[in-house]
């Protein structure tokens, strides 16, 4: 009683801290010790929510699972679309995750929110195609509530439900503040910038089954992209984003490009209102700006993971590292393989 | 054909029943896009992981992939590999359908497609034409309590077709391989409520099965069925035409059998027409309602086969018998080398068919394109049948060219001609161009949504209502070939006007020549008394 009472005004805490950092609740992926979220119990006791996410927790018990794997996979990709970058999406084990790096309004931060909106849309849709939940698609039918609605006319997309629950579930910071603030303007675009590029991409597959298999007949659906293909979109909207500044047109507040010789971003372009910092220097201020001393680098390279850039000029080590390494392997599809040691020398560089 | 309802039909009254046709069309193609849903559904989907924890398994173990009962899963296969787990003991299960579903006897027919997520992996790459072998059962049970009953049972194999679209390098590892949908099981009636689909994909390097295939992440299955509410509209549209058409049938033969003549070849093609539209009409499916007949999707392939090929037979004879040239044919084997290619064309579509949905009566996961010597064949025969079509098409084109011509070169004696003997030519001329019409406006309609069904995206939205383009296709165009039918039997069934009446006043200024065209045409065109006894009444 008194442990929650006292985890209960941390949270409290924390809240009162942290609310500028609506990504709080990819802390879901760091929770392995709550297991699975089965009761609304466990909603409450979920670090990383607002009181309205605990809420749709409490409604929809059954997704949290899903959300938390999304969550993992947001940082999953995130950390494999950075890995050659000075900023290579390091984890904490504090909240916020990110540490204080997305909590300005950066490009890296427009990235962050891309790619946990489109995760946990994803991640819904997956469970709900694996039937793990119980009121995927067909809710969002014409006919579609009742078991007669799912005979009639069969049941609509998983994606829509994803997408749906994700624009609920991780929007929901962002409204709650009001539309006025620029950052909650930002995040809201780049969320649905992130759900677009699952969307968007959605792979249209038919299949012909008319009189001797002719097309007289034919049934398509649409196949979502594989993540790692969803992560590849948004870090090249990353690459292309658009810096942009509040504008009112009306009695409605835009965000607009601030160079106004650009194009208008597109609602699938990536939307950032301050620039980056060069992430080179550890600066025990700023939790999870690490720099980059000792990050490996590629001494032939010129761009950002060459050693020249991602050292920020400080110069590097060389090493001669003598690595083990599998070689000559027999795979199975699944979980099997032989392999033979090699050992060779390879150079390692580090910055320092 | 002595003067048919068309000819002796006044303007008004052609227009009158076109009108009453045309209503009844646009019927049709609103019952499919405002009444019916789309045709048919897919659903998807992903196989989950189970794992087999039993050292030697019996038979009967079914893995149920929610619900209670579930089995062991696992997330992903590096969790599989953390815990010492071979690729043997993980079997993928899908429960079809969804919790808290049921399967219905309306779906018609189910059938699922297989897709594989596989990663690139630099040292673990799909090698050329690889060869998945799934060892996949099929189970089904009526209530959530009751034990699973196994359907069916086999072991496939399946070739993977996949490509990388990206650089095979390092830096790339991880992306997925796009590959090709694989056919993976067809099922021709859905009697039960609840199937369990189990895929095991077992390794045996000595026997070099299931090596090679790359890093396979999941499984993903589609399945498709016929929506219940179209089958319903269907269902009722089957049971409507049905007695329509009969109705006309009996009447239209009871007219020619009241002539004096026996009927000719023209005629009883239009008869045969007339019953191969009532085969495919009759809504014999509303048994599969009640009955596990799981051939009824081969029937109903044989059924449309029929049609098509009466058809395409009756065009051709009605061509040939508006040829015009003074030659007798009025026989069947006259035609032989334009109906041959449609005979020998559908043969081969019903061996090929039988082939995979014959087969698939037993074994439910058989394709004919899973292995190389049925692919080839399958293509033989298909495109022996393509063949045939362009045979067909090239003797129907020709047939109907040497019609136009003759019809020109008739246009200009017609003047010439005596009154019955133009009035006959016009007859002749106008049933044909008429049939011309309304034939090419059907198959243009066919062609013309059949692009709009295959482009669409299957509906279109009208301000609050949802118009179901697919559906109205089906519905529409089925209704267009029964009114087709129905128009024919009706408007070239004999008439029993006698435009003889009026004849008779000023047929004395051609004489000897209609004589000649009692001889000559009778045969073709039927033996027609009103020319005969103006012939006569000419002579006298």
């Amino acid at each position: 009683m008194t442990r929650e009472y006292v985890s209960r005004c941390a949270l409290m805490l924390c809240f009162a801290l942290l609310s500028a950092n609506a990504s709080n609740w990819l802390y879901l992926a760091k929770l392995s010790s709550v297991g699975s979220i089965r009761d609304e119990e466990t909603c409450e006791r979920l670090r990383g929510l607002i009181q309205r996410q605990v809420q749709i927790c409490k409604r929809s018990v059954e997704v949290m699972d899903a959300v938390r794997r999304g969550a993992q996979l947001a940082i999953d990709e995130c950390q494999y679309q950075f890995r050659n970058r000075r900023w290579n999406c390091s984890t904490l084990e504090s909240m916020p995750v990110f540490g204080k790096v997305v909590t300005q309004g950066t490009r890296e931060a427009a990235f962050v929110y891309a790619i946990s909106a489109a995760s946990v849309a994803f991640a819904v849709t997956r469970a709900c195609s694996s039937g793990e939940l119980e009121k995927c698609g067909c809710d969002h039918n014409v006919h579609g509530v009742s078991p007669e609605g799912f005979q009639w006319s069969g049941c609509s997309d998983n994606i829509a439900y994803g997408v749906a629950f994700s624009q609920s579930f991780v929007d929901v910071r962002e409204r709650g503040k009001g539309q006025s603030s620029n950052r909650a303007l930002m995040n809201l675009h780049n969320n649905e910038a992130g759900r677009k590029a699952i969307l968007s991409h959605m792979r249209v597959e038919c299949k012909c089954h008319g009189v001797s298999g002719s097309c007289e007949v034919k049934t398509c659906w649409k196949a979502m992209p594989p993540f790692r293909k969803v992560g590849n979109i948004i870090k090249e909207k990353f690459d292309g984003a658009t810096e942009v500044e509040q504008r009112k047109v009306g009695s409605t507040k835009v965000l607009v490009p601030r160079n106004s010789q650009f194009k208008p971003h597109t609602d699938e372009d990536l939307v950032y209102l301050d620039p980056s910092p060069d992430f080179c220097d550890y600066d025990p201020r700023t939790p999870g700006m690490l720099g980059t001393v000792g990050r490996q680098c590629n001494r032939t390279s010129k761009a950002i993971d060459g050693c020249e850039l991602m050292c920020c000029g400080r110069g590097f080590q060389t090493q001669e590292v003598e690595v083990v390494d599998r070689c000559s392997c027999k795979f199975h599809w699944c979980c099997y393989v032989k392999c033979k040691q090699c050992r060779k020398t390879v150079e390692m560089h580090t910055c320092r | 054909m002595a003067g048919a309802i068309i000819e002796n039909m006044s303007t008004k009254k052609l227009v009158i029943v076109g009108v009453i046709l045309l209503l009844f069309q646009a019927f049709a193609f609103m019952v499919g896009g405002l009444i019916a849903p789309s045709p048919t559904a897919a659903v998807h989907y992903l196989a989950t992981k189970c794992v087999d924890n039993v050292k030697h398994r019996q038979d009967s173990k079914w893995f149920m992939p929610w619900g209670p009962n579930q089995c062991d899963k696992i997330r992903s296969f590096d969790e599989a590999m953390a815990k010492h787990i071979e690729a043997n003991n993980i079997v993928f299960a899908v429960h079809i359908p969804m919790p808290y579903k049921e399967m219905s006897p309306w779906f018609q027919f189910m059938l699922v497609i297989l897709q594989f997520d596989i990663a690139f992996k630099m040292y673990n790459q799909i090698e050329d034409g690889a060869l998945v072998t799934i060892d996949v059962g099929l189970a089904y049970r009526d209530d959530t309590m009751s034990e699973w009953t196994e359907m069916a049972h086999s072991f496939e194999q399946r070739k993977l077709s996949c490509n990388f679209t990206t650089d095979k390098t390092f830096d790339n590892e991880g992306r997925h391989y796009e590959c090709d949908l694989l056919p993976f099981m067809e099922v021709g009636s859905v009697a039960h409520k609840y199937y369990l689909v189990n895929i095991r994909l077992p390794v045996n390097e000595r026997k070099k099965v299931n090596v090679g295939i790359g890093e396979i992440k999941d499984i993903r299955l589609v399945g498709i069925h016929q929506n219940g509410g179209f089958t319903k509209v269907w269902f009722a549209m089957k049971t409507f035409l049905t007695p329509s058409i009969v109705i006309i049938m009996v009447w239209y033969w009871r007219r020619i059998s009241m002539m004096s003549r026996p009927p000719v070849l023209l005629e009883k093609m239009i008869l045969a027409l007339g019953i191969s539209m009532t085969f495919i009409n009759i809504p014999v499916e509303w048994f599969s309602i009640g009955f596990n007949w799981t051939w009824m999707l081969l029937f109903g392939d044989i059924r449309q086969g029929v049609f098509y090929s009466m058809l395409l037979s009756f065009w051709i004879i009605f061509c040939g018998e508006h040829l015009m040239d003074h030659t007798e044919r009025n026989r069947i084997s006259v035609y032989w080398k334009q109906v041959g290619p449609i005979v020998f064309g559908s043969f081969c579509l019903f061996i090929f068919d039988m082939c995979e949905r014959g087969v698939q009566l037993t074994n439910p996961f058989y394709s004919i394109w899973a292995s190389e010597v049925g692919t080839e064949l399958a293509m033989a025969f298909i495109i022996v049948a393509g063949i045939c079509a362009c045979l067909y098409f090239l003797f129907l084109c020709f047939m109907v060219f040497q019609v136009f011509r003759n019809i020109s070169g008739k246009r200009s004696s017609l003047p010439a001609m005596s009154k019955a003997r133009r009035l006959h030519y016009e007859g002749l001329i106008f049933r044909f161009k008429f049939l011309m019409l309304v034939t090419l406006t059907c198959a243009a309609m066919t062609v013309i949504f059949f692009i709009i069904s295959q482009v669409n995206e299957g509906h279109w939205h009208w301000g609050e209502h949802t118009v179901q383009v697919n559906s109205a296709f089906f519905t529409g165009i089925y209704g267009m070939w029964n009114l087709y039918v129905f128009a024919i039997m009706f408007l070239y069934a004999p008439s029993h006007k006698r435009y003889g009446d009026e004849q008779t006043r000023d047929t004395g200024a051609s004489s000897g020549e209609d004589i000649q065209l009692t001889t000559t045409i009778t045969h073709v065109d039927g033996p027609t008394e009103i020319y005969k006894m103006t012939g006569k009444e000419a002579q006298e």
